[in-house]
């Protein structure tokens, strides 16, 4: 029990930020499928970060890991801007857009990180290793039976992340800024016409995207690997879409999706443990969450409301 | 000012009319992809770029290497090339297909993953004749890849479910569910991947003794230049074509012609997989012998790429698959030979990519260009 | 300061292969309404873009208050006092009135004393009193997407005033509007003169002219054609200089000649995506030789209704049958083949495939058929034999003829395109939805010759349109559709436009 909730975690909150950058970007009316190259372009430029800073200027493990999370979120955020780029001044299509990212991510991130490794640490290697994450236990919390399993074992990313989800939550649905942003996906010209430059805050909602996206893929380097390698690229950016869809563009349904995901995941591997199948079960639990996708996407569907203008190119002179 | 003029002059008369810029767009995102590429060799391999191109090609078997080991020479290398291009070229058509119909199969990596392995374990593991086994392997991967990509289609037509999050999810089960089976009942110890195909099953013949070379004769390229000619001939001149481009343009203008968009859909996703399928069997039981598990094909993500380059054309997509493979079976010889990262190749391909899905913005900033200049002139 | 609040003057603006407005000098009084008349395409609207900041003209000058502006934004314009109501309103759905109202001005309050936020109250209270002191009407806290087009459109004036417009510019606000509706929104705009707005009224319909204008420019193919005092003009002078020849208000026609009854509809109810019944328990028949005509207020479930006989809506009970056959389950291709053409309200998304060629376009209907096909292989040449024919007989002009795509071609031709492929079908019934929407003058009267001519061939014609004038020129028998149901039906010579008009907005309830 206490393995499931930590490690389910664990896998949900990083999900869930993703998820949560996915919404801010489908929101404003632009597709996002590249959350999966923006999160492995954010942990590999957070990883690479980390290695340089202990291997050059000796860092200790904390501020490597302090310095992976903030390169993480600048990684991210400028590959993000490629694909605003691509998407909003040039016009392209954002389906296919956003699957050609996460393409060139694989390529240029598994290019990178050899030559890097080659040149600057003298070493053939196709990954950076990253030291073990500490955990943090909150004394008298976990004491509670059940729901203490919460906080026991925390990642440090978990907190942030909570953190940071919150201040999302309210700038999305409580400011001028989160509410210009929601009208740009059900109809631009109605923001063009009251003044707002919807180009921009498309822009910056698909930034804030990256930058989240940047979070969860330094998350998932630590907590899954401890290392960046191209094994980053697991499908967790389209896992956090189809949360994002159960939860109909909305941020605590979609917490939701991503905890019932993660709790699957982790209760399926704990069941192969314990069952004492062989590894290569684990490969049937690794299923669980897409076919789960799949089911519920049967029975949902129907309700679902995408945001109006998703995935439409808007073009100023058309009216 | 005045050169800058002709400048915009020639780019436009380089460029053509619509009809040409359908081959001059895909040609100027290839040619600028290779000049970004060329750029980070040069600085950061610090490699002469011509001679890693140049490379590329020698590993290609389009032209000789300086040495080569017994048994072999540029035709083995040819030959090799065909058999790597074979999948390219299927599973580009699969994509391109899917998408007159308006629908983005991003599951061809999964469907040519299930053709492939089911063919594997039906026919690849029998004792059936050569001449019975290949045609059934065929056989059984077109029907699982249509099956495959069918049931995707059905998803968006009965459910409604977008193709994009199905077929990815779709890939996900797929690859971690015959990973399972692989690692369960068919892996082979010291490989760790699935255990070869017997040769009577295998699609291309291997090392077979031509004059006093060895070489790898791969059958799958006929088959997958003749679904060229097939597919165009089906999209261009049959009713079923019309129908299927006609629900991609428009799916209500489609409707509102009496056209069935749903059977439509399902139909063209079920070529589309059927395609992928022959991707998975000349890739699984052609190019290579056996599967390595948990691993989707990277073919089925590059065929995005060549199809788009190809503007989903059928006959453009012989050149762009023909391209991008050169990029990608090219590498490894690029790589030993001129001490370039081989993942090299895989950048400048998502370059083309990227390149290529900006197409639409190029064809609008030539038409800007023409517009301003014919006004320029109205008013001198 | 000067006489007029705006003055543009010597406006020209090119687009490639068009002048839209062509040396126009056009200067308006404050507190003054004056009205932009002109066909399609004369240029009114490029004009009043122009004035609100969405082009730059070419030449010309633009004067605001007697001072020279470059308006190069709509949110300038807005800070020079200029608010316009588009067409097409730009309205976010999910928003509430006032959520749309503050959109790029929201009143921002600090919550816990730092926090950024929007304060909804302040901004609901205050629109509420705008609305209240013009007599507007509308309630701040309901959400776009359940308010009706008259309703929207008020939110849009409300938008304009919350951000203390002075010059109001209106883009064809009668459009979608019943004559009931017309009558409530002149009353509003005469009412924002009296408080010293200045207003700006683009249209083609000259009753409203003659109603609220004291002036009026008249347009014609992007020139300044005049400038008259409303009041001591008559509308057909008005009407002549307009198109730049007389015109006929009324097509000439035959009196009917009835044959057999081709469709009957039976106790049809058709029920939207949400299961909510949109077309409620409606019967009638056509007979052969007649145009039966349904008026009604945009969204009343007329192009629901047109959509279930012809088969792209499931009907939910009641039956369906054409020449005595029951098609009420049919499929759309099956309905095509037993005689049904359908011209649809929505050109662009449902009867054009707009990146196909023109020929492809033309043999929409019949690709599956000989000679077109055989045994599912297309015959090209007989595409192209049979695209050329139309493309002759119906005039459908186009840069490359049959291998045009129609995405390139005008509204117009696209609509004589539509009109071709469907009458060449040569079936008992034919469907037309606003056959004439966003066509001029010209236009119009041909396609009401086709109908007409179609009808004295003995065929029937389901024609539905939101214009009244429409209505009353070409039916011989009219049914009054609202909320869903049909309040009425009468021989066209029995009523007249205003009581139409009274049954469109369901306020005369009768007995049937």
């Amino acid at each position: 029990m206490e393995r499931i909730i930590v490690d389910g975690l664990s896998f949900s909150l990083p999900l869930f930020i993703m998820a949560i950058g996915g919404i801010y970007s489908e929101k404003s009316g632009i597709v996002n499928l590249s959350l999966e190259g923006f999160q492995g372009f954010g942990a590999f430029t957070g990883a690479f970060a980390a290695v340089f800073a202990s291997r050059s200027f000796g860092a200790d493990a904390t501020t490597a890991y302090v310095l992976a999370i903030l390169f993480a979120v600048i990684g991210a955020c400028v590959y993000s801007l490629l694909y605003a780029l691509v998407c909003i001044q040039f016009k392209a299509n954002q389906t296919i857009s956003g699957v050609v990212l996460n393409i060139l991510a694989t390529a240029l991130t598994a290019y990178l990180t050899k030559f890097l490794n080659k040149r600057l640490f003298e070493a053939a290697s196709d990954k950076f290793v990253l030291e073990v994450s500490s955990r943090i236990t909150v004394p008298g919390l976990s004491e509670i039976p059940v729901l203490g399993y919460v906080f026991t074992d925390i990642y440090p990313f978990e907190i942030l992340i909570v953190i940071v989800a919150v201040i999302a939550w309210y700038v999305l649905y409580k400011t001028p800024y989160g509410m210009n942003l929601r009208a740009c996906g059900d109809n631009p010209h109605a923001v063009d016409a009251a003044g707002l430059p919807v180009g921009r805050i498309r822009l910056i909602a698909v930034l804030v995207s990256g930058a989240l996206s940047g979070i969860a893929g330094i998350s998932f380097a630590y907590s899954i690997s401890a290392n960046f390698s191209s094994s980053i690229y697991m499908g967790y950016g389209y896992l956090a879409i189809a949360a994002m869809i159960f939860g109909n563009w909305t941020i605590l349904p979609t917490l939701g999706s991503c905890l019932l995901f993660g709790f699957a995941r982790s209760g399926g591997y704990y069941l192969v443990q314990q069952l004492g199948m062989p590894s290569s079960y684990s490969d049937l639990v690794m299923i669980l969450p897409y076919a789960l996708t799949l089911v519920l996407l049967v029975f949902f569907s129907k309700y679902n409301r995408s945001p109006r203008a998703l995935g439409e190119i808007y073009d100023k002179g058309k009216r | 000012m005045q050169s800058k003029h002709t400048w915009t002059k020639t780019i436009l008369k380089v460029m053509g009319d619509e009809k040409r810029q359908a081959v001059t767009i895909p040609l100027a995102a290839i040619l600028l992809s290779l000049i970004f590429g060329a750029v980070v060799i040069g600085v950061l391999g610090g490699v002469n770029p011509l001679e890693a191109y140049i490379n590329l090609l020698k590993g290609c078997g389009l032209l000789p290497k300086e040495s080569y080991a017994g048994y072999k020479s540029i035709l083995t290398d040819f030959a090799s090339f065909l058999n790597a291009w074979t999948p390219m070229l299927l599973a580009a058509l699969a994509v391109a297909v899917a998408m007159k119909a308006g629908l983005f199969n991003i599951g061809v990596s999964g469907q040519m993953l299930v053709g492939g392995f089911i063919a594997s374990i039906t026919v690849g593991y029998s004792s059936l004749p050569a001449p019975v086994a290949m045609p059934l392997v065929v056989a059984v991967g077109f029907l699982m890849g249509a099956l495959t990509g069918g049931f995707i289609g059905w998803l968006k037509y009965r459910f409604n479910i977008n193709e994009v999050v199905s077929s990815i999810m779709i890939n996900y089960i797929a690859q971690y569910v015959i990973a399972f089976f692989i690692n369960t009942f068919f892996v082979n110890p010291v490989t760790r991947q699935s255990q070869a195909v017997g040769k009577n099953a295998r699609l291309t013949f291997m090392d077979t003794l031509v004059g006093n070379l060895k070489i790898d004769i791969p059958l799958g390229i006929i088959l997958a230049i003749a679904c060229v000619f097939i597919l165009r001939f089906l999209l261009d001149r049959t009713c079923f074509g019309f129908e299927v481009k006609a629900v991609g343009a428009s799916r209500s203008a489609a409707r509102y012609a009496g056209i069935d968009v749903g059977k439509n859909m399902v139909m063209s996703m079920a070529i589309s997989g059927a395609l992928a399928g022959l991707a998975g069997v000349t890739y699984y039981l052609g190019y290579y012998g056996s599967i390595q598990p948990r691993v989707l094909p990277s073919t089925g993500f590059d065929s995005i790429a060549v199809a788009l380059l190809a503007n989903n054309n059928p006959v453009g997509i012989i050149f762009s698959s023909f391209l991008i493979t050169v990029l990608s079976k090219g590498s490894t010889y690029m790589s030993s030979a001129s001490g370039v990262e081989s993942e090299i190749a895989a950048v400048i391909t998502g370059i083309i990519l990227l390149f290529s899905a900006c197409g639409v913005y190029m064809r609008y900033l030539i038409k800007k260009m023409k517009d301003r200049i014919s006004e320029e002139g109205r008013n001198a | 300061m000067s006489e007029y609040i705006v003055e543009m003057n010597h406006i020209t603006k090119r687009f490639p292969g068009i002048t839209a407005n062509d040396d126009v000098t056009i200067k308006i009084r404050k507190g003054e309404i004056f009205a932009l008349l002109g066909e399609n395409g004369a240029g009114k609207s490029t004009l009043m873009s122009m004035l609100f900041g969405m082009y730059e003209p070419d030449e010309g000058e633009i004067l605001i208050r007697g001072k020279k502006e470059h308006i190069s934004s709509p949110s300038y314009a807005a800070s020079l006092n200029i608010g316009m109501v588009h067409q097409h309103f730009k309205l976010v759905s999910n928003y509430t009135v006032t959520e749309n109202i503050i959109l790029g001005i929201p009143s921002k309050t600090r919550r816990f004393g730092f926090l950024p936020s929007v304060d909804l109250k302040a901004a609901n209270q205050r629109v509420e009193e705008i609305s209240r002191k013009y007599g507007l009407e509308v309630n701040p806290t309901s959400r776009i997407e359940e308010l009706n087009v008259s309703v929207q459109q008020r939110v849009e004036i409300l938008k304009m005033l919350y951000r203390e417009a002075e010059i109001l510019i209106f883009d064809e606000p009668t459009a979608v509007l019943t004559p009931q509706e017309i009558e409530f929104l002149l009353e509003i705009i005469r009412g924002l003169r009296e408080s010293g707005k200045t207003i700006i009224l683009i249209t083609h319909k000259l009753e409203e002219i003659k109603k609220v204008a004291d002036r009026c420019a008249i347009l014609c193919r992007g020139k300044l054609i005049d400038v008259l005092d409303v009041a001591s003009t008559s509308t057909k002078t008005m009407a002549n200089l307009m198109v730049g020849r007389e015109v006929s208000f009324v097509t000439e026609k035959q009196p009917p000649k009835f044959g057999d009854v081709i469709l009957k509809v039976d106790h049809l109810t058709v029920k939207n995506q949400d299961n909510f019944p949109v077309v409620k328990d409606v019967s009638f028949s056509i007979r052969g030789g007649e145009i039966f005509a349904i008026a009604g207020v945009s969204g009343n479930g007329q192009v629901e209704l047109a959509d279930a006989i012809a088969g792209l809506l499931k009907a939910a009970s009641g039956t369906i049958v054409l020449n005595g056959t029951d098609i009420t389950y049919y499929s759309i291709r099956k309905r095509t083949l037993e005689g049904i053409s359908y011209i649809p309200e929505d050109r662009q998304n449902y009867g054009l495939v707009m990146d196909f060629t023109l020929e492809d376009n033309l043999a929409l209907r019949n690709y599956f058929k000989e000679p077109f096909s055989k045994k599912g292989i297309l015959n090209r040449e007989a595409i192209s034999a049979y695209g050329t024919k139309l493309i002759e007989e119906y005039d459908v002009r186009s840069g490359q003829g049959n291998k045009t795509i129609v995405r390139s071609m005008s509204g117009g031709n696209q609509q004589k395109a539509i009109i071709a492929r469907e009458i060449e079908q040569e079936c008992p019934l034919a469907i037309f939805v606003q056959p004439t929407r966003g066509l001029d003058i010209g236009a119009i009267e041909n396609i009401h010759k086709q109908m007409i001519a179609e009808r004295d061939k003995g065929r029937a014609i389901l024609l539905i349109s939101l214009e009244l004038d429409e209505i009353m020129n070409c039916a011989d028998t009219i049914g009054v559709i609202y909320n869903g149901q049909i309040q009425k039906i009468a021989p066209a010579g029995e009523l007249t436009a205003s009581q139409v008009g009274e049954f469109m907005m369901g306020v005369k309830q009768d007995a049937k």
